[in-house]
């Protein structure tokens, strides 16, 4: 009897995957949402503590565009396997300064939804307060931020309309047998080498070659064409409470291996700060679990100085699925982090007391005065 | 434990660069402080010595969540249940034959985040991996940080509770996708957790670990004889793999008394073998058996 169940279990899992439809039989395992998305017109009105399906984030950023003009743009980034477009904001205030770019991406992973929701608020908390708050105003004058609320769109509607704990893409792989390529596995860094698979079924599918996906393709083609002047690298998860440096791919460190850990537990400390909440501060491969193709370590890779994993709320008791009540308070203490790390990122770069921007020449005779100092 | 570092200097015109460096050497001394600490460098008799190598990332943690889904499978109480707030000191002996046991001391949080209890639980365990293989061996002890029978009122509050629910349940799945319980229904969540705790202690191995993710579907809840009949597919979280696993739970409970689960859980992973499917049971808390 209970073989037979479990033939019966695994058909009523594979035949609609396969054929790519969901019908009722994919329920019993994926809880299939009956949310109805709510109407809603004004970004007055716009909930920064409810989740939001694709469509709603869509709207959002033209709507956030419109309303604070000379500030943000909406940029076209690439598309998707499904033919969604993928775009992301600049957050740029108008300047005679040559400015260093900050890099944010959410959603890579779909069931996080928690990533996306702190996109939004972040976007929303630089806009609402650059004019007052010095802190953020001060950061705009040198760097400009880009936000990308979702990377991955067609897995994240996947997860609204059909399987709430999808993680994957959804590209075709084996003539229609299998679906979706872990995107963050797809980078080309040590491409599946370690920690991550090359059968399609498995849920860290590293793709059918680096940079195979659409969505991979899109991020790294842009990420690499700036990547001069992109100072950090923050790419949004969840869940798990941790501040990741690189590798994943290796336990070697990076060459700013210390510096990168001092940053991060500043902001892990400012973060604990805002509600108590834990962070553990570290590299993947130590904290965490090997993974290669990582688009943190690839940044990391090209050359992009800070680049940091973040893993936001909780620590499992919901895992992927955070009450929407808990939106708040996860994204206060983690914009108290990400403020953190680009303070550091900023006086390391851009001295408040003069205007004199840290060269190479005045890092070596920095070096030597400190060795002097020491002996 | 957190790297000491000094704070950051006033900055000059060479920034905070040269301070970066004087602290270089300390972090680094004290990350490999910390990360031999743990892992009993000193090195027990038998033990040949550990390699980073061999030595899967996050052992301690592995361990110390094994030791609390054993706890709280055994404590058979919804109304007392953990979860891991941080591993204070632990060591790891490897056997490369047979497995790794690991000695720990960690705190514990309340698992309900609604009650409003500081208490930091703290426990001590013995947990023995075998290699490969799932169902560690667990010693575990926890401070009480709730009198036994202020538990078992907790606990037959719950039950009345349950015992007043409308059957059969119409609900879907629990939390829904916005991660919202109806307070009606939370205990619920906790007697499936309990019931899921047994599971993931059993499928625990070095390297794999869960979570659970969401009660996908409540098949049957009903109350025999007074205790009750709880029948339900849980989708539990397995780290490293990422992947979701559904399992079909099938316990009984009554306060007080032991937890009996039966359950069968489906490995997608090889869709070829029909036999890729786990099942256990317990009628008792287990005696522990000697490792």
């Amino acid at each position: 009897m209970k073989p037979l169940l479990g033939t019966l279990y695994l058909l009523g899992i594979l035949v609609p995957e396969g054929l790519g439809y969901d019908g009722s039989l994919a329920q019993t395992r994926r809880g299939i949402l009956e949310e109805t998305v709510s109407p809603w017109r004004s970004l007055d009105t716009y909930s920064y503590t409810k989740y939001h399906p694709m469509e709603e984030i869509y709207q959002w950023m033209v709507q956030i565009t419109e309303k604070y003009p000379g500030v943000v743009t909406q940029h076209f980034l690439g598309m998707t396997y499904e033919t969604r477009p993928m775009y992301y904001l600049k957050i740029s205030q108008p300047s005679a300064n040559h400015k260093k770019i900050i890099w944010m991406d959410c959603g890579i992973h779909a069931r996080e939804w928690i990533a996306p929701a702190f996109c939004q608020w972040f976007v929303k908390e630089i806009l609402q307060n650059y004019k007052d708050n010095p802190r953020i105003g001060r950061l705009l004058r040198n760097l400009d931020f880009y936000v990308l609320p979702v990377l991955n769109i067609d897995g994240y509607v996947y997860t609204w309309t059909t399987d709430r704990l999808w993680r994957k893409s959804r590209s075709s792989h084996n003539n229609g047998t299998c679906f979706g390529t872990d995107l963050n596995r797809n980078f080309n860094v040590a491409w599946c080498s370690i920690g991550a698979s090359k059968d399609c079924h498995e849920l860290t599918f590293c793709g059918t070659g680096p940079v195979s996906e659409p969505e991979t393709k899109a991020v790294s083609s842009f990420v690499e064409s700036q990547k001069e002047s992109i100072v950090c690298f923050l790419t949004m998860h969840s869940y798990g409470q941790l501040i990741l440096t690189p590798y994943g791919y290796t336990k070697n460190k990076s060459s700013n291996h210390e510096e990168l850990i001092q940053v991060g537990q500043k902001a892990a400390n400012a973060l604990k700060k805002k509600h108590g909440t834990n962070y553990r501060v570290g590299s993947s491969a130590d904290i965490l679990y090997t993974t290669s193709g990582s688009s943190r370590d690839w940044a990391r890779d090209i050359g992009i100085p800070f680049s940091y994993t973040f893993e936001l709320r909780d620590n499992g008791t919901y895992g992927f699925i955070l009450p929407a009540s808990q939106i708040q308070a996860t994204c206060e203490e983690t914009m108290e982090a990400v403020l953190s790390v680009l303070d550091d990122v900023y006086e390391k770069y851009w001295d408040s007391n003069s205007a004199v921007k840290m060269t190479s020449r005045a890092m070596v005779l920095g070096l030597l005065v400190s060795f002097r100092s020491v002996f | 434990m957190p790297p000491r570092r000094q704070p950051p200097p006033a900055s000059g015109p060479w920034g905070p660069r040269p301070a970066v460096l004087l602290l270089a050497p300390l972090l680094l001394l004290t990350q490999q402080g910390v990360a031999a600490a743990p892992v009993g460098a000193e090195g027990p008799e038998d033990s040949p010595g550990l390699q980073d190598a061999e030595f899967p990332s996050g052992l301690l943690q592995q361990a110390a969540r094994a030791a609390l889904h054993f706890f709280n499978f055994r404590a058979g109480s919804p109304s007392a249940l953990r979860v891991l707030a941080a591993v204070l000191e632990g060591r790891a002996t490897v056997n490369p034959k047979k497995g790794c046991q690991v000695d720990l001391v960690f705190t514990t949080d309340h698992y309900n985040p609604e009650v409003g209890e500081e208490h930091l639980g703290k426990c001590s365990a013995r947990v023995f991996f075998r290699n490969q293989k799932p169902r560690p061996a667990i010693n575990v002890t926890c401070t009480r940080l709730i009198e036994k029978n202020k538990r078992q009122e907790e606990d037959y509050l719950l039950y009345k509770h349950m015992k007043q629910l409308k059957t059969p349940l119409d609900v879907t799945s629990i939390p829904d996708s916005h991660g919202h319980i109806d307070p009606s229904l939370r205990p619920i969540w906790d007697l499936a957790f309990l019931g899921s705790s047994y599971v993931m202690w059993e499928k625990t191995t070095q390297f794999l670990h869960y979570y659970m993710a969401q009660i996908s579907s409540v098949n049957q809840w009903k109350t025999n004889d007074d205790t009750i009949d709880f029948d339900y597919t849980v989708l539990l979280h397995e780290f490293s793999t990422q992947e979701i696993i559904p399992c079909r739970i099938h316990l009984g409970w009554y306060p007080g008394k032991p937890l009996k689960v039966k359950y069968h859980c489906q490995e997608l992973q090889t869709p070829e073998e029909a036999s890729g499917t786990e099942e256990g049971s317990a009628v008792a808390p287990t005696e522990l058996n000697n490792f």
